[in-house]
């Protein structure tokens, strides 16, 4: 070994001893509240902050089910615009203004999150408000479209918010692999008389990888989203499948609850908890994507 | 006949979705420049000097600039070296188990939830000093901004061509000469645009500041004392019901996205040249 990587050794060291350091730091602060009232901070709907700490129980399942259906309209919308558009800019555009579309995109995926959220709250939820009463006056008998009296701030202003944020994000992923499709393919594709719109079909699942991988990681970015997020979702202890309804998410629950927390004494281990499974989430769903994207050769 | 109508819905279907996807940017930029603007011309050039006014009345946002550039200095400071050397050990030994993994790790923090981070940040250095400081919210934006220099250091490393080196070598250079000499000298241009990525990136970054800087209205304190910052102002300020309050965050907002366009489109923009 030469004196050089010695010397970066302990650099390096460094970078991964504040990530298992992070992990510790989540860990032990989490374990007041486990002791208090075990998994049930997982699994019940209950906030009930108290000066008397025997009464103080803390129940964040509101918080992962918002987490977990925001982040999933988020997908839903995004994704199939992500492919359209990744595809778009492959095949249709002239070569010399394909750059007029992507760095667009690529601004939007580095664009401040707070502009997201301003932009959100002035305008987006707005808007939306007015759509959900439209729709919550016609179709209310369909459970989706239920909850009484919309204002706006709902999962849905959330997930639509969070679909604007990472389809740059997951598009580029997709048309990366999607122009790195060989030659050949396309046109051996194109040579059995194919329309646009079958040979596409078959491209597309050739890059099935990247697909998958370009939605777990959009996945994870939308599970992390914090401020844009907590503007708008309302941040309500609520479990409704009305997409109208306001919620909570794991990110809005702490950058919402956290500071009066130290007023009470199990709440800021409730919250290290909270981000406890914030961290696990990602983790695993950040993990899935870049397994699946280096197995396939694309990173 | 059928297959040609399912062509034109799908061409439709791609145009459409390059619009749904353009459409809301335009919108983000047309309405920060339609609601800014007027704010920055109604307060003047106070609007950067002065700090947060009493409801209905003017002022200006200089605290949040001031903590803005403060705790990026800072994190700069701290994270740019650890950073860069992390990435010039993925590049310049890329074929152990540590590499690999160090690789690895940078990319899953490229994605970390940023709000954990100044949680994490939060316990080992708010709770122990007692107070929010600068201090806190820079070594927060440190850790958001690692992996971003790292990975375009590792990037610009690579792309540097062997022969640059192995002439290094054949003159008898060591290896720390020739990655800091030679590699890095060359190199420079990729390093320099991922320092400038990583700058851009935390100085928009509101969730790890929320409980690290602590926030500032009205005064403009040293590195152990609480400061303000741009994002982190237009967070509170958008949550509060005056008029004057929304449209300070306005033109906060529209600060805020002029310097990062000023810093990310001529990186992009001389991207397309070369």
């Amino acid at each position: 070994m030469d004196q050089f990587k010695i010397f970066l050794l302990p650099v390096v060291g460094l970078v991964f001893g504040i990530i298992i350091l992070m992990l510790l730091v989540f860990t032990l602060n989490s374990i007041p509240i486990f002791q208090h009232e075990g998994v049930a901070i997982y699994t019940t709907n209950i906030w009930k902050a108290s000066e008397v700490s025997e009464e103080e129980f803390y129940g964040i399942l509101s918080a992962i089910y918002g987490t977990i259906y925001t982040s999933t309209i988020a997908i839903t919308i995004s994704l199939p615009i992500s492919i359209g558009l990744a595809v778009f800019v492959a095949d249709l555009m002239p070569r010399r203004l394909k750059e007029l579309l992507i760095i667009p995109t690529d601004i939007m995926a580095g664009l401040p999150t707070i502009l997201y959220g301003i932009w959100g709250v002035f305008v987006l939820v707005p808007t939306l408000a007015e759509i959900m009463k439209f729709i919550h006056g016609h179709f209310s008998f369909i459970p989706l479209f239920s909850y009484y009296n919309p204002t706006g701030f709902s999962y849905l202003s959330a997930g639509v918010l969070l679909a604007i944020m990472v389809t740059p994000f997951a598009t580029s992923l997709i048309r990366e692999a999607y122009v790195a499709i060989p030659n050949i393919y396309r046109e051996a594709v194109y040579s059995l008389g194919l329309t646009r719109f079958e040979a596409t079909k078959v491209l597309l699942s050739y890059i099935k990888p990247a697909i998958i991988a370009g939605t777990l990681l959009a996945f994870g970015r939308a599970v992390g989203e914090t401020v844009a997020v907590s503007l708008v979702i309302g941040n309500a202890f609520n479990i409704d499948a009305s997409l109208f309804a306001p919620g909570y998410t794991i990110s809005s629950l702490i950058a919402n609850q956290f500071g009066n927390a130290f007023a009470y004494k199990l709440m800021p281990s409730a919250l290290f908890s909270a981000g406890l499974a914030l961290f696990t989430i990602g983790l695993i769903v950040n993990i899935a994507g870049l397994i699946v994207l280096k197995r396939w050769g694309y990173a | 006949m059928l297959r040609e109508l399912k062509n034109k819905v799908f061409v439709i279907y791609l145009i459409l979705s390059a619009f749904l996807v353009i459409l809301p940017l335009f919108h983000i930029l047309f309405s920060v420049f339609a609601n800014g603007i007027p704010v920055l011309l109604k307060y003047g050039l106070a609007f950067l000097t002065e700090t947060l006014p009493a409801p209905n009345r003017g002022g200006g946002i200089f605290p949040a600039i001031y903590g803005t550039f403060m705790m990026v200095f800072l994190a700069s400071l701290m994270g740019i070296p650890l950073a860069v050397l992390a990435g010039i050990f993925v590049a310049e030994y890329p074929n152990n188990a540590l590499s690999r993994a160090t690789r690895s790790l940078l990319l899953i923090m490229l994605e970390f939830p940023t709000i954990l981070v100044g949680l994490f940040v939060m316990a080992i250095l708010v709770m122990p000093i007692g107070s929010f400081s600068a201090l806190a919210g820079a070594f927060a934006l440190m850790i958001v901004m690692l992996p971003y220099v790292a990975t375009y250091t590792e990037q610009a490393m690579r792309s540097v061509p062997a022969q640059y080196k192995e002439g290094a070598y054949a003159l008898g250079l060591r290896k720390v000469r020739v990655v800091f000499s030679i590699t890095l000298k060359i190199a420079k241009k990729g390093v320099i645009t991922g320092l400038l990525i990583g700058m851009a990136k935390v100085s928009g970054e509101t969730a790890p500041l929320i409980f690290t800087a602590g926030n500032a209205w009205r005064s403009t304190g040293g590195v152990l004392e609480p400061v303000g910052a741009i994002p982190l102002w237009i967070y509170y300020l958008v949550q509060q019901p005056y008029t004057n309050y929304h449209e300070i965050a306005w033109g906060a907002a529209l600060v805020l996205m002029l310097f990062f366009l000023a810093v990310f489109l001529p990186i992009r923009l001389s991207m397309v040249r070369t």
